[in-house]
């Protein structure tokens, strides 16, 4: 390309920058209004005190995050991130094997093998979960080959068991994609030349696979970790509601007892999680893009 | 070369795993036995009675409603700021993208009570109207990224083209660009249309008396157990799945999924 035909493309495209601009403005003004917006009132209210009607005063306390601390709330919170750590780790540790695995297929069985798990994705969440109902439940599969063997009464509905797989079973379609994503961009030469060295297969990732895909990783852990936390369906359907997550807690607040403050005050500490996560991953990414320019 | 074995067989697993509850709820959805007990051969009676289930019905209606309503409009304002963003060359494009990501990364149920906190301050009666505005802010950053990858790869000459030869803004739209975005907006459709129809998050904050969608529907009935009229339900809702995923593509889906996360 000759530069004045550059000249006149780049002149061009200046050109509707106005009209652009206006184009921006209802998807803008959408996020504003439903989202950011909203967010403040969130932030507001956790510091508001609560009539008997469900509605909120006008005062400032502070009482809604201390009462947060109690051993009622804080057992929630506590096993919340208990859990989401837990679902997090398990969430990494398949969707890293589940996509070495796809990585080292053939191109076209890798479309393929991916199509294998965007179909659970797009599957509507609760059918998601009630089908653990089916496999874990007395009238299950699983009860019924243990009935043959004469083992009566197999249930795992309601159990943490069935959480912990109903959680890795929502997740791990999530977790698959970033760390993927990375590792489709490892030119394969790399892990040929770690062999070549004498490394094993445990080498070859810790040294050479583990690290490059750090990225995906770390974006998995963040679509993982807080949303688990904020899950309600799960712990209610599969665990029976005997060990609720911040999700169930907040639900509760607002529905159930309709103390906003309260409610307000757990959202902003799960947003706050968030936030920090957040701040650890950008840091882990500076890290490792740091390491890949050395 | 033995732990490849190992971990292949391991990952040969995670796909039985991935199917195993999708495969259970579609052969119970047959299932005679009507308390899931047994297995006791097969039966469309559930699928019967789904659809006599008028109350089902109605919540089915309601979702349907709010999902094509949510799709149309997310996609509208998808393909504005797709466009607008793909010219846009100017400061701030940067805070513009994690804008309108934003609600991608804020957890779902305080996007939720946060819109809740909205309504019930200013008033706003709960309803369709209000689940149309909580879907409408999770389905378009989707639909605003399905379409931005279509838009940020038209070649510029070609809207140029037009205009030169005197087309409207108007008419360069629907003469060039949206014949070039189609199967971008078919998908941008269709996954904003599946993330209203399916959620709950939302909806358990944002719906009103006589506005109970079909996901709070099938969850209130489960909390007092697994029916196998719901079991017929959740087959035809894996079903509804397969046939957008298939519409959208595959190769439009990895672009989605994988390659705008690379």
């Amino acid at each position: 390309m000759t530069s004045t035909t550059r000249a006149i493309q780049l002149g061009r495209k200046e050109r509707p920058k106005r009209g652009s601009l206006l184009l921006l403005v209802p998807g803008i003004a959408s996020v504003v209004l439903l989202g950011i917006l909203p967010l403040f009132i969130v932030a507001r209210n956790s510091f508001a005190v609560a009539d008997n009607y469900g509605g909120i005063t006008d005062g400032l306390t502070f009482d809604n995050y201390a009462k947060l601390l109690d051993p009622v709330y804080s057992k929630t919170l506590f096993y919340s991130l208990g859990l989401g750590v837990l679902n997090t780790v398990v969430c990494l540790v398949v969707g890293y094997i589940t996509s070495y695995y796809i990585v080292s297929r053939p191109p076209n069985r890798q479309g393929f093998l991916l199509l294998l798990v965007i179909i659970p994705f797009w599957t509507d969440f609760l059918v998601r979960t009630f089908a653990w109902i089916t496999i874990l439940g007395s009238g299950g599969p699983i009860a019924g080959v243990l009935g043959v063997f004469g083992v009566a009464g197999f249930s795992l509905i309601p159990s943490n068991v069935a959480v912990v797989l109903g959680l890795l079973y929502s997740f791990l379609p999530t977790a698959i994609f970033p760390i993927y994503a990375s590792m489709r961009s490892i030119d394969p030469s790399l892990k040929e030349a770690a062999t070549d060295l004498g490394c094993g297969w445990w080498g070859v990732h810790r040294r050479v696979i583990l690290p490059l895909t750090g990225p995906g990783i770390l974006g998995a852990a963040l679509l993982t970790f807080i949303p688990t936390m904020g899950v309600f369906v799960i712990p209610v359907l599969l665990g029976g509601g005997k060990d609720p997550l911040v999700g169930n807690l907040i639900v509760t607040l607002y529905t159930e007892f309709r103390n906003q403050p309260m409610g307000a005050a757990a959202s902003m500490v799960l947003l706050l999680l968030m936030l920090i996560s957040m701040v650890l991953v950008g840091l882990g990414l500076k890290r490792s893009s740091a390491k890949k320019g050395a | 070369m033995t732990v490849d074995r190992v971990v292949n067989g391991f990952a040969r697993g995670v796909f039985v795993f991935l199917y195993l509850p999708i495969v259970a709820v579609i052969v119970y959805s047959f299932n005679a036995a009507g308390t899931n007990t047994r297995f006791e051969g097969l039966t469309l009676q559930w699928y019967v009675e789904l659809f006599q289930d008028a109350a089902l019905m109605q919540t089915l209606q309601t979702s349907a409603i709010v999902a094509v309503i949510t799709a149309t409009v997310a996609t509208i304002i998808g393909i504005m700021f797709a466009l607008g963003i793909a010219r846009y060359r100017g400061r701030g494009r940067a805070s513009l993208l994690a804008l309108i990501a934003l609600p991608l990364i804020v957890p779902e149920i305080v996007l939720g009570v946060a819109l809740l906190s909205v309504f019930s301050t200013t008033r706003i009666p709960l309803g369709i109207g209000t689940l149309v505005l909580g879907h409408l802010i999770v389905s378009l950053p989707l639909a605003t990224l399905v379409l931005m990858s279509s838009a940020v790869m038209l070649d510029p000459s070609l809207p140029e083209a037009a205009t030169d030869l005197g087309c409207t803004p108007w008419q360069t739209f629907t003469r060039v660009y949206f014949p070039l975005l189609r199967p971008a907006v078919v998908a941008a459709w269709l996954l904003s249309f599946t993330t209203s129809f399916s959620n709950i998050v939302m909806s358990t904050f944002l719906s009103g008396v006589g506005s109970t969608t079909l996901p709070l529907k099938i969850y209130s009935s489960l909390k007092t157990g697994l029916t196998p009229t719901i079991n017929a339900l959740g087959a035809l809702l894996i079903l509804l799945t397969l046939v957008i995923v298939l519409l959208v593509g595959v190769t439009q889906m990895r672009r989605i999924l994988v390659e705008s996360r690379g």
